[in-house]
């Protein structure tokens, strides 16, 4: 249904008199726009914090059942004990108080598109002009035979989306016998922080090794043959963890670079299954404990699978997806193409090249405050641009690697425009070790970008 | 759109940083309230890691808030053409085009070293 523009600031105007802003005359409804924002994770914190810094006129309310913020990125580090759930965690009272962002501690129950209404399932009911969601993702647990969500609270967590979760793994982590076998799945894509499930992998091998294991194995069971990050990845294994390259990944290096790579005799603890080798996972069994691949059947003490991923459970359930199990946005603005003045950004969203990464949803809310701005200003959108900045640990937590990009706006589709995007092969220790500085940094400095 | 994206990186760096400061206008035009949304645009992206509006404190993040148009161009520039040694501002500094540099030079300059209001107020807890 469409609703002219001049009937639209009717309606808003009078809804806002029914929700018991007094007084609100019809002439500064335009100003005093309400925008709601569903989700108080990297995108909805940044979107409501940055709407109220480049618009303080406009109402933003988030809808968040929870009372703080886990953050996912840099939370495999609970797992290896370098941080605790207290560190991960993120106050909401930044937004609250010093810019002003109103908070309902609520689940949405319900969006009425046409009335531009979210209702809560406390029964509270929100008007609004724009609506925002930036819900997250949720996981395919049927496309593993053998993985449930009641599993994943126990034997099987995936921990990536910073739960308890976490805990439980490095529970588990910590009674892996020693020179026992560790094996973790990483998702197909497109997955949420995609060097995340390696980065993992690596500060597991660190970590049993620095317990004193001679020989422990990490088995990366990967459906995929590449993932971000994997250029720099593989050879700091290679020199850090007497990692074999695979053969089909070689063709990641030049004759020159192939040349500089070692190969091991006796190869360390990470083994990557890539799929051209059968990394693929069927099922897995959490009384036996083991994993059927395509490659055959891997045994283990500790079993990680991070299951498929796709958009968040209310996209699904308030009509935002299509067939993929993503919702599709006009790339400029991120107006879902399915319902009006409804946005959708993070990982949720489609947004071409850019990855499902939290500097993703930020540099993507950022955009979003400043169109927003125009849009209910009557104004046209403004050309975007964006970044993309994933800092990740090789697992010694003096070798970082990144992986840096900047994308436009092409044709209606967003872009990468660099070209040079990781770390070149010549790298010397002290950038490494700096890449790793900066990655510590930047857990604090990207949190108060997004929450402070 | 096509015009002013030329991402320099499709050159060779050294001759495309010459170019590109060559091309870079003059006097900045951060009173027009277009350059100020091109420069709002293009300055989000820095926030990420150098503070919101390029304010931050106690991190290996240079802040950018206050930074003189030109020492912000120059950086930019060397980071480019790795004349300055980098992690990952090399290849950023070479995807960005001028236009874009400019927008966030002047940007950044046009904002106070020091920030004010309601974040001073809070005695800095944010670092």
């Amino acid at each position: 249904m469409s609703i002219s523009r001049r009937n639209f600031l009717k309606l808003t105007g009078a809804s806002a008199i029914g929700a018991g802003v007094s007084g609100t005359p019809l002439a500064r409804a335009a100003r005093n726009a309400r925008v709601v924002v569903i989700g108080g994770g990297v995108g909805g914190a940044t979107t409501a914090k940055y709407l109220k810094l480049y618009a303080p006129e406009i109402d933003v309310t988030i809808v968040e059942p929870k009372r703080e913020y886990r953050r996912p990125y840099g939370s495999s580090e609970v797992i290896t004990g370098q941080a605790t759930m207290d560190d991960i965690t993120i106050s909401y009272d930044a937004l609250k108080h010093r810019h002003g962002v109103k908070f309902v501690h609520e689940s949405v129950n319900d969006i009425d598109y046409d009335a531009k209404r979210v209702t809560t399932d406390a029964g509270t009911t929100l008007g609004y002009d724009r609506l925002v969601l930036s819900p997250g993702v949720s996981f395919d647990f049927d496309a593993i035979e053998g993985l449930t969500p009641e599993l994943a609270e126990t034997r099987l967590p995936h921990g990536w989306d910073a739960t308890d979760q976490l805990i439980e793994l490095e529970r588990q982590l910590h009674e892996v016998p020693e020179n026992g076998t560790v094996i973790v799945g990483p998702p197909p894509n497109p997955y949420r922080c995609p060097p995340g499930p390696y980065e993992r992998s690596g500060l597991i091998a660190q970590w049993l090794l620095d317990r004193g294991d001679t020989s422990p194995r990490v088995i990366i069971l990967d459906p995929k043959n590449g993932f971000t990050t994997d250029y720099s990845m593989l050879h700091a294994w290679n020199e850090l963890y007497r990692f074999n390259i695979p053969e089909p990944a070689r063709s990641k290096y030049s004759e020159e670079e192939l040349a500089q790579l070692k190969t091991w005799d006796e190869p360390g603890p990470i083994d990557w299954v890539m799929g051209d080798l059968g990394g693929r996972i069927l099922s897995v069994d959490a009384e036996t404990m083991t994993v059927e691949a395509e490659a055959g059947t891997f045994q283990a003490d500790m079993i990680n699978i991070i299951p498929p991923l796709k958009a968040a459970k209310i996209a699904f359930d308030q009509d935002l997806v299509d067939e993929s199990g993503w919702c599709p946005v006009d790339q400029k603005t991120f107006e879902s193409t399915r319902h009006a003045d409804v946005h959708v950004i993070g990982d949720s969203c489609i947004a071409g090249a850019m990855p499902k990464s939290g500097y993703a949803a930020n540099s993507q809310a950022k955009v979003l405050a400043i169109q927003l701005r125009a849009l209910l200003a009557g104004n046209p959108p403004v050309e975007p641009v964006f970044q993309n900045t994933c800092y990740a640990l090789a697992g010694n937590t003096e070798s970082g690697m990144f992986v840096a990009d900047v994308f436009r706006l092409e044709d209606g589709t967003i872009v990468r425009v660099d070209e040079q995007r990781y770390l070149p092969f010549e790298a010397t220790k002290l950038q490494k070790k700096l890449a790793a500085v900066y990655q510590h940094n930047w857990m604090q400095a990207f949190s108060d970008d997004c929450f402070a | 759109m096509s015009a002013r994206t030329h991402p320099i990186s499709r050159f060779g760096a050294g001759l495309a940083a010459a170019c590109w400061l060559a091309a870079l206008p003059v006097q900045a035009e951060s009173t027009n309230a277009a350059v100020s949304e091109k420069g709002l645009m293009a300055a989000q992206t820095c926030a990420g890691c150098h503070g919101t509006q390029g304010y931050i404190e106690h991190s290996a993040y240079v802040p950018l808030a206050g930074m003189p148009r030109e020492r912000f161009i120059n950086a930019m520039r060397s980071f480019a053409d790795g004349s300055r040694p980098s992690t990952l501002m090399g290849p950023l500094a070479r995807a960005f085009t001028e236009d874009e540099i400019a927008a966030m030079a002047d940007y950044f300059s046009s904002l106070p070293k020091e920030q004010a209001g309601a974040t001073n107020a809070q005695g800095g807890d944010d670092s």
